[in-house]
């Protein structure tokens, strides 16, 4: 005869199962997984483009001219704002300020190189990759790189220290699109100025 | 049955009962309705609905001032079922008030299902790309990667609840170990960031982007269309030493580097991903308008399946209306960016959600049975009456 199994035992079951569920979502997760291709999108964990960032950041504001076609939208915190210039194709303008030397300029460089999937460079390599131009924002370090030739990725940024802030203003994405965008680009850079 | 217990039988069973509930879930309709103007759709339904109460903010302490759908919902599938239980009898003439009350049941037991165990995710893909794993916007974690090997990668990511209890972390999870362990200082689960000043102190890294930085704890966001900025200190332990302390938000952009025993890791906190045993290609977006205006008519991904476990390579046109199910998960199409290169799908995990499918078909069939028995009822009762008018006039 099948033994009668009484409603206590099934509410201990249920609440042992809601409260296994519970405890599931404080465990640390593991996976191994293959190395992400090196594109903006799987490398940079920043908000996605459908959601606006929570707040502008209180300080204030480096400005630029924008160049015929780019629009501009306003970012998060430390996006300060994102560039849309007029080609198509995979590519990402933004203007990003995090406060201090935000881990210094070889680690921001290299940060930038690990994204178009180049190796580390020293400080070496670092001084010969750089070259300097003047803004009313003060002088501008920029530093163009590329991987993988006309079909793969390319990022050309600049960067600049203000009011302890770290403002890096930056193209990245496919090769030919920044290539296509870059003049322009230089321009803006060039424009750059603090309001 | 002593008297107090056959009065709360009675109340549990009562109509009365069943009508109040229904008016109740009336006006949580209306209000979370309203309230999506103000909170966003997921903060409305969490606030009415998903909870047991509404409650009043008085300040120092909240004090609960009306049911929420949780709470009504529970005592309202308690009353079907008392009531079910005591006035319906097993018969086969009530079989059909049977299957509909199990359908309700079933409705009821779906939104519990749901409210619990739904996951609302988002895959965004551009064109070309492969992506394998779905975020979770509403959490964060933080994801220490092992990047050493040239060929993969290995993630431990440490949930948000484990971030707001702090503590200390082994980073371990199952049969893989690191030598590492984080020490979280601070998690907050919405910041302003600003500079350190004699006034404000830094959060105390002294690695990476946060030097200098100072942080204030504000409320979180609770409309749709916002995100938290989230910030955690961590401090990474190896080896009996501190290789210094951090800090992670889901507002700095790329992962921070660090080193130890000739292996290389980065540190992010970032929207909570799962990794899919598959991958999904994005082979082409199309977005495409009403001529002569901006007016969007229709979106779609067709993106390419493949499963290595199964042998699954095909491709999927995901447009609106038409999620790609698949492995428990629903993908439909949800935004859009980037010149019309990026393709956003909100990804839902619902073990419960073909309950409200069956339940209706429960109480669609249990009408028909209904219907059908009072049909030959009625039938019945008409030729019985017939023949005994038949009988007298003879």
């Amino acid at each position: 005869m099948p033994r009668r199994i009484s409603w206590k035992t099934h509410l201990i079951a249920v609440a042992c199962l809601l409260g296994a569920a519970a405890c599931d979502r404080d465990e640390i997760a593991y996976f191994r997984v293959p190395k992400p291709a090196p594109t903006l999108a799987a490398t940079a964990p920043a908000p996605a483009p459908d959601v606006a960032p929570a707040q502008r950041p209180a300080s204030g504001g480096l400005r630029w001219t924008l160049p015929a076609g780019w629009t501009e939208a306003p970012g998060g915190q430390m996006r300060f704002a994102t560039l849309k210039p007029p080609v198509l194709g995979k590519i990402d303008g933004s203007v990003v300020v995090l406060p201090g030397p935000a881990g210094g300029e070889l680690a921001n460089v290299n940060r930038w190189r690990n994204q178009i999937g180049l190796p580390p460079i020293d400080e070496a390599g670092l001084a010969t990759a750089r070259k300097v131009i003047q803004t009313k924002a003060g002088p501008l370090k920029i530093y163009d790189f590329t991987n993988g030739g006309k079909d793969g990725s390319r990022v050309v940024a600049g960067l600049t220290e203000s009011g302890g802030n770290t403002w890096f203003v930056k193209l990245s994405g496919d090769a030919g699109s920044v290539g296509a965008a870059r003049d322009d680009f230089m321009k803006l850079l060039r424009s750059l100025r603090f309001e | 049955m002593n008297k107090y217990s056959q009065k709360l039988w009675d109340a549990i069973t009562s109509l009365s009962l069943t009508i109040v509930c229904l008016a109740l879930l009336m006006v949580l309709v209306v209000a979370c309705t309203l309230a999506q103007v103000r909170l966003g759709t997921f903060g409305a339904v969490s606030l009415y609905m998903r909870a047991w109460f509404y409650w009043m903010d008085l300040g120092a302490f909240r004090i609960p001032i009306f049911p929420a759908g949780a709470t009504v919902g529970l005592v309202l599938m308690v009353n079907l079922v008392a009531a079910q239980a005591k006035r319906l009898e097993l018969s086969w003439g009530k079989s059909g008030i049977w299957v509909v009350h199990a359908g309700l049941i079933l409705l009821f037991v779906g939104e519990f299902v749901t409210g619990a165990f739904q996951v609302d995710g988002r895959l965004a893909i551009e064109e070309g790309q492969t992506v394998d794993f779905v975020e979770v916007p509403r959490h964060v974690e933080l994801a220490v990667t092992d990047v050493t090997d040239p060929a993969s990668d290995e993630v431990f990511g440490i949930p948000e609840t484990a971030l707001a209890r702090g503590g200390t972390i082994p980073l371990r999870s199952g049969n893989h170990e690191t030598p590492l362990t984080v020490r979280v200082k601070r998690y907050h689960r919405n910041v302003l960031f600003m500079n350190a000043g004699p006034t404000l102190p830094a959060v105390g890294a002294d690695q990476g982007a946060g030097v200098n930085v100072a942080m204030q704890e504000i409320a979180p966001v609770t409309t749709d269309d916002r995100i938290d900025t989230s910030a955690a200190v961590v401090e990474i332990q190896a080896g009996g030493r501190t290789l210094g302390t951090w800090l992670a938000s889901n507002a700095i952009e790329s992962p921070q580097p660090f080193t130890y025993g000739g292996r290389r890791y980065e540190l992010a906190l970032r929207s909570q991903r799962q990794y899919l045993p598959y991958s999904l290609t994005l082979e082409k977006f199309r977005h495409d308008v009403y001529p002569g205006t901006d007016i969007p008519k229709n979106f779609s991904s067709l993106v390419r399946l493949r499963n290595p476990g199964t042998g699954e390579d095909r491709n999927v046109l995901i447009y609106m209306n038409q999620p790609l199910r698949y492995d428990g998960k629903a993908f439909y199409q949800a935004s859009f960016g980037k010149n019309d290169t990026l393709s956003i799908l909100q990804v839902v995990s619902n073990p419960g959600w073909l309950l409200p499918y069956v339940s209706t078909v429960f109480v669609t069939l249990g009408l028909l049975i209904h219907f059908g028995i009072s049909l030959r009822r009625g039938v019945r009762r008409a030729g019985a009456a017939a023949a005994a008018r038949a009988a007298q006039e003879a």
